[in-house]
C-alpha cells in the first residue's frame, strides 16, 4: 500500500500512546519529502527531514509539513524528564521515530514492524530520559534509505543541575565533567544516487541498490565537509575553556576522527559514563556509535578535524570532511 | 582410547552441542575430558530472501547436510579437542582453528586435506586460552565466505559464568556469527569459473540466516527465519544475562545494535577490554572480527511506565546490510531479542 508506489512489510497505524500521562517536555515533528542541500561544487541533492510542527513553517511536501533541515530539529531533554515526541504523518508514506540508544517500551521504540509505521496520523512516543548523554533519533522504516536521506537529528540529554552548581553550569553527565562550549559533529556520507529513489523502495524486491552504498559527499552535521564545514562546523573557544566534541557517527561507513594533534578526553559513549576516561588523538568508529570528547583549551592554536569515511569491505578512505578547533 | 576415556569422551560430545533453545549447553567440569566431533565438508544450495538459490559449502553434521556455519563446539581449559574433518568435496580444503586475539598464530590446523580424504586436530588446550575462537577454511582467501566457518567456546576451567578470569558474569550464551554473501563468488566457485576481484555482498546473514518480517513467507520459520531462528533470538526474563560471542566471518565490517538495552563490552578481536564500557553499538570488525559481550536483560531503561516485556531487535546498523538482493528491508541480518 502506498500512495506514491507499492510498499510492502509496512505495518501502518496511529494508535493512542499507552499510559499516556503529562510529559515534563513536549516535540512535535512532522515529515518534510522535498528538502534539498547545496553542496560546495553546487550539486543540489534531494533530502527528507522530520520538522518542527511546534516551529511553524509551511509546506513541505505533505504528512505534516513544516520548514526543511537537515539534520532535523535536534531534541534536547534534561534526566528525569518525561518526553513526549509526537510524529505527524500523512497518508502519501510512513515514518517512525526511533530514539537511537534510548531504551523504551516496544510500543514506543518506532520499529515497525515490532508495533507500526505511523501513518494518517500522529503517535506520540513516551519515554523517560534515564542517562544523560549524546543520542541521535532516526526514521526506522525502510531505514537504509530513510536515514541516508536525512531523517535523522540530534538527542541530548543534559543532566539534571547539581544544587551545588552555579546556574549556567554545563555538565556532560550528571556530576561528570564541566564544560564551557560545545559542538554537534554528526558525521554522515551521501550517495546522490539514493536520494532518486521512492520512500518504499525495494520493500517489495527488486535491486534498487540498497547493498552498495558509493558516497561523494561527506558532511558534518549537514555542511560539506569539503570546505563549509572548515568554518561553519568550527569549535570556537577561548583559552581556559573546555570544549565538549559530541560525536555522532550518523552514516553506514566506519569513521575515523582525527582531532589534529590535540589530545581528547572521551568521557562518555552511547549516553553512558565510562568507567575511566580514555585519552586518545583519534577515534575508530562504527555506525550509530557515539562520543563524548572534552578538553580543556590551554594555548591559542588552531587543530585541523579531519574525519574519514572508510568502505566497510577495503577500508579504503572514500572521503575527508574537516573542521577545526580554535583556540583564542 | 581406554573404556574410561571412551565414555568420557562420549558424554561430553553431547554436551557439546546446542540445546534446543539455541543456547549453549555448558556444565562445568572439574576435570579435563576430550571433546570429540566429526565435521563433513559438503556443499549445496539455499534460497535466499528474494529466491536466488547460492551455492554453499559447509562444515557439516553429516555428509549431506549444510550447516551455516558449523555447528559451535564449547569446551574449556585443558581439554583435549579430538577433531575429524571429511572433505567430501573435489577440492582440497582444511579446517583452521584461529588464534584469540588479531595476530595470534593459529590455534590448531588439520593442515591440506585432500578430496576423498580426512585430516585430524588432536590438541589439548592449554591454560589461559579462555575465549571465542573461529574455525574456518583457508585454503583460499575466500573459502570462508562460502560457509566454512563456525565457532569455539573454550570456558576457563571449572568456570560456567565468565569469559575469563574474572570477567562480568552471566547465566547464558550463545554465537553471533555473521556473513556477507555474494553470490557473484559463490557461483564462480561453483561453476569454476573466475572468481571476481571485486566483491558486493547482496545478502546478510547471522549463523547462516537472513530475518523475515510479519507476512513474508517464512516469518517466524525458526529453521529460515533469523528472528525466530533459537541460536540467535535472544529471549530471557529480567536478569538472564546472556553471553554474546560474536564473529564475523564475512568480509564487511559492520555495527552491532541492540534495542532495549546496552551491552557490556568485554572484548574486542579476542582482547579483553581495559574496562567494561556500556554500548548500544559495537563496532564489529571485517574478515575475523571478534567481540564478547554481555546483554544484561535489564528493564528498558527509559521505558515509562516501567516495563519487563516486550519485543525488539538486534540489528546491524550499517543498513545496507539490511536488505537482500538490492531491496527488501528488513530481510538481512538481524534477530529478535524478546523480554518474556
Amino acid at each position: 500500500m502506498s500512495g506514491m508506489g507499492q510498499a510492502c512489510y509496512v505495518y501502518p497505524g496511529a494508535p493512542a500512546t499507552p499510559g499516556l500521562v503529562t510529559a515534563d517536555i513536549s516535540f512535535q515533528r512532522g515529515i518534510n519529502m522535498q528538502g534539498a542541500i547545496t553542496m560546495d561544487d553546487g550539486t543540489v541533492i534531494t533530502m527528507w527531514g522530520f520538522t518542527d510542527l511546534a516551529a511553524g513553517g509551511g509546506g513541505g511536501g505533505g504528512g505534516g509539513g513544516g520548514a526543511f533541515a537537515f539534520p532535523s530539529p535536534a531534541i534536547r531533554v534534561t534526566e528525569g524528564q518525561i518526553v513526549h515526541t509526537t510524529l505527524t504523518v500523512g497518508m502519501m508514506w510512513m515514518h517512525t521515530i526511533h530514539h537511537h540508544g534510548i531504551e523504551p517500551s516496544t510500543e514506543n521504540d518506532g520499529v515497525g514492524h515490532f508495533s507500526f509505521d505511523v501513518y494518517n496520523g500522529s503517535y506520540t512516543y513516551q519515554w523517560k530520559a534515564s542517562s544523560a548523554g549524546t543520542y541521535f533519533y532516526h526514521c526506522h522504516t525502510n531505514t537504509p534509505l530513510h536515514a541516508e536521506m536525512g531523517l535523522y537529528g540530534g538527542l541530548i540529554i543534559d543532566p539534571a543541575p547539581l544544587a551545588t552548581d552555579p546556574v549556567g553550569t554545563n555538565r556532560v553527565f550528571n556530576n561528570g565533567p564541566i564544560y564551557d562550549v560545545e559542538a554537534i559533529w554528526a558525521c554522515d556520507e551521501i550517495d546522490p544516487a539514493w536520494h532518486t529513489l521512492d520512500w518504499a523502495a525495494g520493500t517489495c524486491g527488486g535491486d534498487v541498490g540498497l547493498n552498495n552504498l558509493n558516497p561523494k559527499y561527506f558532511v558534518i552535521t549537514g555542511v560539506d565537509g569539503a570546505n563549509s564545514a572548515l568554518t561553519k562546523m568550527a569549535l570556537n573557544l577561548k583559552v581556559g575553556q573546555t570544549g565538549l566534541i559530541r560525536y555522532i557517527c550518523a552514516g553506514f561507513y566506519p569513521q575515523m576522527i582525527d582531532f589534529g594533534g590535540l589530545t581528547v578526553s572521551v568521557v562518555e559513549s552511547d549516553g553512558r559514563p565510562l568507567p575511566a576516561a580514555w585519552d586518545t588523538t583519534a577515534i575508530e568508529a562504527s555506525s550509530a556509535e557515539r562520543y563524548d570528547c572534552i578538553f580543556t583549551a590551554t594555548t591559542t592554536g588552531t587543530w585541523i578535524v579531519t574525519v574519514q569515511y572508510l568502505h566497510w569491505i577495503t577500508g579504503n578512505v572514500l572521503g575527508t570532511a574537516r573542521t577545526q578547533i580554535v583556540v583564542t | 582410547m581406554d573404556r574410561r576415556s571412551f565414555l568420557k569422551a562420549s558424554g561430553v560430545g553431547l554436551a557439546s552441542t546446542l540445546m534446543g533453545t539455541g543456547l549453549l549447553s555448558w556444565t562445568p567440569r572439574s576435570e579435563a575430558a576430550t571433546i570429540s566431533k566429526t565435521y563433513y565438508i559438503n556443499d549445496g544450495t539455499v534460497a535466499m530472501p528474494d529466491g536466488v538459490s547460492v551455492y554453499f559449502k559447509s562444515y557439516g553434521d553429516s555428509a549431506t547436510t549444510l550447516h551455516l556455519p558449523a555447528t559451535s563446539i564449547i569446551c574449556q581449559e585443558g581439554d583435549t579437542l579430538s577433531i575429524s574433518v571429511v572433505n567430501r568435496l573435489l577440492t582440497t580444503h582444511n579446517f583452521v582453528i584461529g588464534g584469540l586475539k588479531a595476530g595470534d598464530p593459529p590455534l590448531a590446523s588439520t593442515g591440506n586435506i585432500a578430496s576423498g580424504n580426512t585430516g585430524t586436530i588432536n590438541f589439548t588446550i592449554p591454560t589461559g586460552a579462555a575465549g571465542t575462537y573461529m574455525f574456518y577454511d583457508n585454503v583460499t582467501s575466500y573459502n570462508r565466505f562460502l560457509g566454512l566457518h563456525g565457532g569455539l567456546a573454550i570456558m576457563p576451567a571449572g568456570s560456567s559464568n565468565t569469559l575469563y578470569p574474572n570477567s562480568p558474569t552471566f547465566k547464558y550464551q550463545k554465537f553471533w556469527v555473521f556473513n556477507d554473501i555474494d553470490p557473484a563468488l559463490n557461483n564462480a566457485v561453483q561453476t569454476g569459473s573466475a572468481i571476481p576481484t571485486t566483491l558486493k555482498p547482496r545478502y546478510f546473514t547471522i549463523n547462516g540466516l537472513s530475518s523475515r518480517p510479519p507476512g513474508a513467507t517464512d516469518a517466524g520459520n525458526p529453521a529460515v527465519d533469523a528472528m525466530s531462528d533459537p541460536r540467535s533470538k535472544l529471549s530471557g526474563s529480567i536478569g538472564d544475562r546472556t553471553l554474546l560471542r560474536i564473529i564475523n566471518a564475512g568480509i564487511c565490517s559492520h555495527s552491532v545494535h541492540t534495542h532495549a538495552n546496552h551491552m557490556e563490552w568485554l572484548t574486542d578481536s579476542g582482547a579483553i577490554r581495559p574496562t567494561v564500557w556500556k554500548k548500544d553499538s559495537l563496532y564489529l570488525r571485517n574478515n575475523f572480527g571478534k567481540i564478547d559481550s554481555i546483554y544484561p536483560f535489564s528493564p528498558p531503561p527509559d521505558a515509562y511506565p516501567a516495563v519487563t516485556t516486550g519485543h525488539f531487535p538486534m540489528h546491524l546498523h550499517d543498513e545496507m546490510s539490511q536488505t537482500a538482493g538490492g531491496g527488501l528491508y528488513q530481510f538481512g541480518s538481524m534477530t529478535e531479542i524478546e523480554f518474556i
